[in-house]
């Protein structure tokens, strides 16, 4: 039978959450930790998109310091990642320099344009080149309204191009539980490059869909992330038919090894043999 | 003890689903340490006669009375909906009613909807309603995947506040009208742990709140299985802000008391 509470415990790296901004950033920080202490997430990958429109340059600033805020009030359980509008590429390029020197260890990308749009170039080139992991909202939604909310949103087929371009870059692909049909935009990425990974993250929580990543991509390319759903996302890995280690991949050793690209490591330290064991 | 009170057993036509026998979802069930679940028959919610489903239910899970509680799909626009309730009540043994107003054609606040809800509360019934059986965002172009408004479902709590009347599959239970409707709180509505958050983005409190200012008087263990995984739920359980008390109404003696578990757990719970 499962153990949950055993589960609960062991460490969990969060590739896929947010925290707000303005007055709500310390509050929004604060319960993150806090649910993290029941849930075993010993480490949040955040950031703060604009998702509804473009967006002043002042606006994705503000939400990138809000980042960095929550990065100084709990270094040891909140890392960030930056947000920007690949569009304005100088501005957006110069801002990702200011974050990942701050401390930031990403790139947060939403649906201005979809990740195969030559505008998005010179971004993953600099992330490319300071080995940093671009997080991108994402999903292959089918019905209409959806679909005219988000008409730049990418899918499978889209990373799988781009990835053909940028082999060496490593992408995100979010939220495979964020609607949209997620087996869809897992095949999809058959053609795409071993640099592409997907999170779980999401409040679509069918039965299965941890497990369908695996057999398309493998272990080694699905990450763990809740993007807010945090008790849920945590439930379907607990759930999913997995090996001790593919899940201990997915919970935790892939996101070390993105971290370990660019000379990190995780903010809690856990003991080889001890991974059912939050740090 | 655990009991699922929004369980499934049957095919769903636009994605496979895995343990949707009766014997492999007592499997699942029992791996993930849920001891029974009310369920119905999933090709219901498509047919326009929704009682040959209901009859190929009653006789699937007869094998596992000690696990499983068949619950009747009413489809109220089809002709003579009354014997169908009727007979899945007091000849097929049937302790609840499920109603799929978006895949069935009605208003869940409508004449029809509210005429099957008098006739289970005469019988004693409960009335389930699932808000959604898949996220819109990937519906299949032949499903209409739209959920059931909350605020009408909230209107139908506030006509007949006496019926239990149990949505399950929502999320933003704390957020919609059902909750925000404080006349309400004292009606017999419950939501269920399958797709709802205990705290969306740790921030903002979905079943915390409801849990925290009416402990377990509104909330019952639901997974949504096989369509998700159980384990969510589970999780949800297991972080809940509830004291032991608390857990066990929401884990099972709510359903209990619904008449929702089956015959023999009456048994056990007296024993115990």
């Amino acid at each position: 039978m499962v153990d949950i509470a055993a589960e609960l415990k062991r460490p969990k790296i969060d590739a896929h959450c947010h925290v707000r901004a303005g007055r709500e950033e310390e509050l929004s920080s604060q319960r993150l930790v806090e649910a993290g202490e029941m849930l075993g997430i010993t480490e949040y990958w955040c950031s703060r998109p604009i998702t509804a429109r473009y967006g002043s340059l002042e606006e994705i600033r503000a939400g990138n310091d809000a980042v960095l805020a929550a990065m100084r009030r709990y270094p040891q359980r909140i890392r960030g990642l930056c947000f920007v509008v690949p569009g304005y590429y100088r501005e957006a390029c110069a801002e990702i320099e200011r974050c990942l020197d701050a401390g930031m260890i990403g790139v947060k990308l939403y649906h201005q344009y979809k990740i195969n749009d030559p505008a998005v170039w010179p971004v993953i080139e600099l992330c490319t080149q300071r080995r940093v992991p671009i997080l991108v909202h994402a999903g292959y939604v089918t019905d209409p309204r959806t679909k005219a909310e988000q008409p730049r949103l990418s899918h499978g087929a889209d990373f799988a191009e781009v990835s053909q371009r940028f082999p060496e870059t490593m992408f995100i692909m979010a939220h495979i539980g964020g609607g949209g049909d997620w087996e869809w935009t897992l095949r999809a990425l058959r053609d795409s490059s071993p640099n592409v990974y997907v999170d779980v993250s999401g409040s679509n929580l069918d039965d299965g869909q941890v497990e369908f990543a695996v057999a398309e991509l493998g272990a080694q390319r699905v990450l763990f992330g809740t993007d807010g759903t945090m008790a849920g996302c945590v439930g379907k890995v607990i759930g999913a038919s997995l090996t001790e280690e593919q899940r201990h991949l997915i919970f935790w050793g892939n996101a070390e090894r993105l971290l370990a690209a660019q000379g990190k490591q995780p903010l809690a330290k856990i003991e080889s043999g001890q991974e059912g064991v939050a740090g | 003890m655990i009991f699922d009170i929004n369980a499934w057993v049957g095919s769903w036509p636009f994605r496979s689903l895995r343990d949707s026998t009766p014997q492999q979802l007592t499997e699942r069930l029992r791996k993930a340490g849920v001891a029974g679940a009310a369920v119905s028959q999933i090709e219901a919610i498509l047919h326009r006669n929704a009682q040959p489903a209901n009859e190929r239910l009653a006789e699937s899970v007869e094998p596992y009375r000690d696990v499983f509680v068949p619950m009747a799909t009413i489809n109220p626009t089809y002709a003579r909906w009354e014997d169908d309730l009727r007979i899945c009540h007091e000849e097929l043994g049937m302790k609840g009613v499920r109603l799929f107003p978006e895949y069935h054609g009605y208003e869940i606040d409508g004449p029809l909807a509210k005429r099957v809800v008098a006739a289970c509360r005469e019988r004693g019934l409960p009335v389930q309603i699932p808000h959604r059986i898949e996220d819109m965002r990937q519906r299949h172009h032949l499903d209409p995947a739209r959920g059931v408004p909350l605020a009408a479902i909230a209107g139908l709590v506030a006509a007949y506040p006496d019926t239990p009347i149990i949505v399950t599959n929502a999320r933003g239970i704390a957020q919609s009208p059902l909750w925000r409707r404080t006349e309400l709180r004292d009606a017999a509505w419950y939501a269920d742990t399958s797709l709802a958050e205990v705290y969306f983005q740790g921030l903002d409190k979905d079943l915390a709140l409801i849990v925290e200012e009416s402990g377990g008087r509104h909330l019952l263990f639901g997974t949504h299985a096989p369509f998700s995984y159980p384990e969510a739920a589970l999780v949800k359980r297991a972080t809940l802000p509830a004291d032991a008390d608390t857990l066990e109404e929401i884990s099972y003696r709510g359903a209990m008391r619904l008449g929702l578990t089956p015959e023999s757990w009456a048994v056990k719970a007296g024993s115990a």
